[in-house]
């Protein structure tokens, strides 16, 4: 603070001096595009991943929407059946071969026909983006879509409460229109994700988070116990694993794996109308979206655990649920609405336990409709 | 609205091609406020009224001082009623009349009001003595009480009347300051309003510097408001001087390719500082120092250096990215900070950290108080008030005051050591860096802790807990590192080979890439709670 410290206030530009001129600035620009172009690809060229017939995308991957679409470019369209849809679909309480792929392929008599593209967490309004901006590969595919009428249950699951708690998938959501109450985002958040839906690097990079350091930044990844002193480049690998067969919190063994009734009573649910549910707009979007790029589309409604309801509030679920099959119909889209199963082979509202899955398998096929289809 | 977020870069896209649209136009002016203006009111519209009273007090004050002889005349009453000057007259009417209205109002309207009403009624009242005593002083007078009741009013009020009401329930006296929050109009939250501490300075130093003769009047409103609340340079500063930054609004300023490849390179360095090294640094600092208690000494030690790191990035990060800004547009802000971290003394230290501050303080407080020119004791006594002005300028705590008055204290102790020739040209220029920046450090721990309490907790558990694992990531060192050996090349003999082309382009690539691989989110800038 010397009064002869006056030349602090000259007109110095730069300290330091990392000062570019513009033909330096366009080599960086150059360097970075290069980058930001090739990496993703090269990766993409040299990852693997250990696929087996009854692989889904592994529970940590489930945001990893840059591996999902190539996942979805992997799986050969000849003579397949891509499975979509939420966890009933990917099978939350179920170890990969207790999911309804595989006991579609065992019904079928193959052993990789149906592909598990279910993806824990999904619901529609985040179905429709994930399909729209990383499905490039649904194209002319044969589709088995599942519709779960659990998003239309109230209006908290539709997401029609201001005040609606934690979202899954928001980067999937519409970020402008339609506006989606429970959706709070600031204006930063918002361009993130449409930002991220339009460059592959950064899906590419959230790939690594994923893939490779814990679902985290890898700054926060050096700062998890007993990684201070390792070196981040050396965690990175070039192989995705299948989801492990001894799954603590899945399958037959595990201790979620049990009817609804041992922690649920039947309760009163506060349907949502069709006419003004987001989730069955965005559902009817997301069908016609497909049919639009030539997939062979079948839906699949339910079943949902009826047994769940109370007895005056079944008539208006099935009322729902006609609706959804009468719109379907009356769009000429093939969709099978199996009857419930019994009770005790739901998990909850609308899991089914691996005994559910296979009698669900057996009924699909009993269905005229999508033993047509499925040939 | 932060910098490194997306609705700035949005925001960027607009106001930049619509400034530029504007070069022949008068417009242009009223554009920069409007983008201004918006960019403030991104945050919280309701504060925007706040710049804009500040604003349009301080236009109006200096131009009623203009209005005023340099030398003051002497004071007799019946004289001052003597109008010579319409305009004093019309000032006179108008701030009497409307202290009158707002007296009134705040007697017999809503009691929500009323204290908003009477700090009006103050302030109106001075003003009307201004004009009765045409005293260029008085107006002076009146735009400092305006600024500082402002500042005290939304950033250290809480902290005065919690210690005031501590002091007098120690006295036995039963009267208690109210709550600030309680005063504010229609219950309107009470907020600190952001950049409060930097807009109200400068608008101050314009004041000040019309009254000293250093600065022209500014006539245009418009202009002058721009000048308060330029966007690039509104939330943290640098704190710019109305001799500096107003006469670059006077015309179009002439826009080159150089301007976008000086601009650009300066907010990718700022950018690169705040993403990928600040915002890391804190997720190393922040849980240590919320919970200092189960901490051994080593992670204390190391989260305190960090943190000297981490504060140094996030804020020239964030004053390189508003240089950066305004050059793209043609404007040249002030430099802010020139390593400080290699200061050889504090002295060194204060002319090389938060430059725009430190010289508001020398010339609008030490040097006013006399600086160094009335000896060793009046020259220590000026330091100490200043850094303590400082200090508390940083935040409404006590660790911030004990912040200003350690650098005091080693500012005096160091100016001491300077004098000994042995310190002087004995001691490795490398051991007085490391001298000041262990000092610094230190300071840092009354800056940083949330409490007194936590701050004393740390120091003890500095010199007296175990020395376990501090568990700093590798990466993290090695990053600060680069930066500091960066840093201390070009200072060096070797300063050619980073100005290299090859070595620039290079070291701007792997920045952009590491900021898009690694960057860790939108965390507010540290120097914004100021």
């Amino acid at each position: 603070m010397k009064p002869e410290a006056a030349h602090c206030l000259q007109d110095t530009t730069f300290v330091n001096e990392l000062r570019l001129n513009a033909r330096q600035w366009l080599a960086v620009f150059a360097l970075v595009a290069v980058a930001l172009w090739a990496l993703p690809r090269l990766w993409a060229k040299l990852e693997r991943w250990e696929i087996n017939s009854d692989f889904r995308i592994p529970y940590a991957m489930s945001k990893d929407y840059w591996f999902y679409e190539r996942y979805l470019e992997h799986a050969p369209a000849h003579e397949r059946v891509l499975v979509l849809g939420d966890s009933v679909m990917w099978g939350e309480y179920v170890l990969p071969d207790g999911a309804l792929p595989h006991f579609l392929n065992a019904t079928a008599g193959a052993s990789n026909r149906f592909i598990n593209a279910g993806v824990n967490g999904l619901y529609p309004l985040a179905m429709e983006g994930l399909y729209a901006h990383h499905g490039a590969a649904l194209r002319g595919r044969k589709i088995l879509l599942h519709c779960n009428p659990l998003w239309m249950s109230s209006p908290q699951a539709d997401l029609q409460m201001e005040q609606g708690g934690e979202i899954n998938h928001t980067r999937l959501l519409p970020q402008c229109s339609p506006r989606i109450p429970a959706y709070k985002a600031d204006a930063d958040e918002r361009l993130s994700a449409v930002l991220e839906r339009n460059l592959p690097f950064f899906g590419w990079a959230r790939h690594l988070q994923d893939a490779c350091y814990g679902q985290q930044s890898i700054l926060n990844w050096t700062l998890a116990p007993g990684n201070a002193y390792r070196n981040p480049l050396a965690a990175l690998t070039l192989t995705i694993r299948a989801a492990p067969q001894d799954d603590a919190k899945r399958g037959p063994h595990s201790k979620r794996h049990k009817p609804w009734t041992a922690t649920t009573e039947p309760t009163q649910l506060a349907w949502v109308p069709l006419k003004s549910s987001l989730q069955w707009a965005a559902f009817q979007r997301t069908v016609a979206r497909l049919q639009a790029q030539h997939n062979d589309v079948l839906v699949l409604v339910g079943p949902f655990n009826e047994h769940l309801m109370t007895e005056e509030n079944r008539p208006v679920y099935r009322q729902l649920r006609d609706e959804m099959v009468a719109w379907l119909k009356s769009e000429n889209i093939p969709c099978c609405a199996p009857e419930p199963l019994p009770s005790e082979l739901y998990a909850d509202a609308s899991h089914p336990l691996t005994e559910g899955y296979r009698l669900l398998a057996a009924q699909l096929f009993a269905d005229a409709a999508f033993r047509t289809w499925q040939k | 609205m932060l910098f490194h977020t997306w609705p700035f870069a949005v925001f960027m896209l607009v106001v930049l091609p619509v400034f530029f649209a504007l070069r022949n136009t008068r417009l242009w002016i009223p554009w920069l406020l409007v983008a201004s203006y918006f960019f403030y009111g991104w945050w919280n519209p309701f504060y925007l009224l706040l710049v804009l009273y500040s604003t349009t007090l301080d236009f109006f004050l200096v131009a009623l001082m203009d209005r005023c002889p340099r030398e003051g005349p002497a004071v007799r009453l019946a004289g001052c009623l003597r109008f010579e000057d319409g305009v004093l007259r019309v000032a006179f009417l108008i701030t009497a009349t409307a202290a009158l209205a707002c007296g009134a109002a705040a007697v017999a309207g809503p009691a929500t009001l009323r204290p908003t009403l009477l700090a009006l009624v103050f302030i109106l009242a001075l003003m009307a003595l201004g004009a009765l005593l045409r005293s260029r002083r008085t107006w002076l007078l009146i735009s400092v009480v305006n600024n500082l009741l402002l500042l005290l009013f939304f950033k250290y009020a809480h902290f005065v009347a919690e210690n005031l009401n501590a002091l007098l329930g120690w006295l036995h006296v039963a009267a208690r300051l109210p709550e600030p929050a309680t005063l504010m109009p229609w219950g309107w939250t009470y907020l600190l309003p952001v950049g409060i501490s930097f807009f109200t300075f400068q608008s101050l130093s314009y004041t000040i510097d019309f009254y000293r003769g250093f600065a022209q009047r500014e006539r245009n409103f418009l202009r002058f408001a721009t000048f308060v609340c330029f966007f690039p340079q509104l939330m943290a500063g640098p704190i710019e001087r109305a001799r500096h930054l107003l006469p670059q609004f006077q015309k179009f300023p002439a826009i080159r390719l150089q301007n976008f490849t000086d601009g650009g390179s300066l907010f990718l360095v700022g950018l690169f500082k705040k993403l990928a090294l600040a915002n890391y640094l804190a997720l190393y600092v922040d849980p240590i120092y919320e919970n200092p208690g189960a901490q051994g000494a080593a992670a204390l030690l190391l989260a305190t250096v960090a943190f000297g790191w981490q504060i140094f990035f996030d804020f020239s990060g964030y004053t390189d990215m508003a240089r950066g800004l305004a050059r793209m547009m043609g404007f040249h802000l002030i430099l802010n900070f020139n390593n400080p971290y290699l200061a050889t003394s504090l002295g060194d230290f204060w002319r090389r950290w938060h430059i725009s501050l430190s010289s508001w303080f020398r010339d609008y407080v030490y040097i006013p108080l006399g600086g160094n020119q009335r000896g060793s004791l009046l020259t220590y006594r000026n330091l100490f008030i200043a850094f303590l002005i400082s200090g508390i300028w940083h935040g409404a705590a006590w660790t911030f005051v004990i912040w200003g008055v350690l650098h005091a204290a080693g500012i005096m102790i160091t100016r001491e050591l300077e004098r000994s020739a042995f310190y002087r040209d004995r001691v490795p220029k490398l051991l007085k860096q490391a001298g000041v920046f262990a000092f610094v450090s230190l300071t840092w721990i009354f800056f940083r802790a949330g409490s007194l309490a936590d701050a004393t907790l740390i120091l003890k558990r500095i010199g007296s807990a175990a020395w376990t694992d501090p568990r700093i990531p590798l990466l993290m060192v090695a990053l600060v590192a680069v930066v500091w050996l960066y840093q201390f090349i070009y200072e060096s003999r070797f300063r050619a080979v980073l100005q290299h082309g090859a070595v620039r382009v290079g070291l701007a690539a792997a920045m952009l890439i590491y900021v898009c691989l690694l960057s860790s989110g939108g965390k507010s800038f540290i120097y914004f709670q100021f």
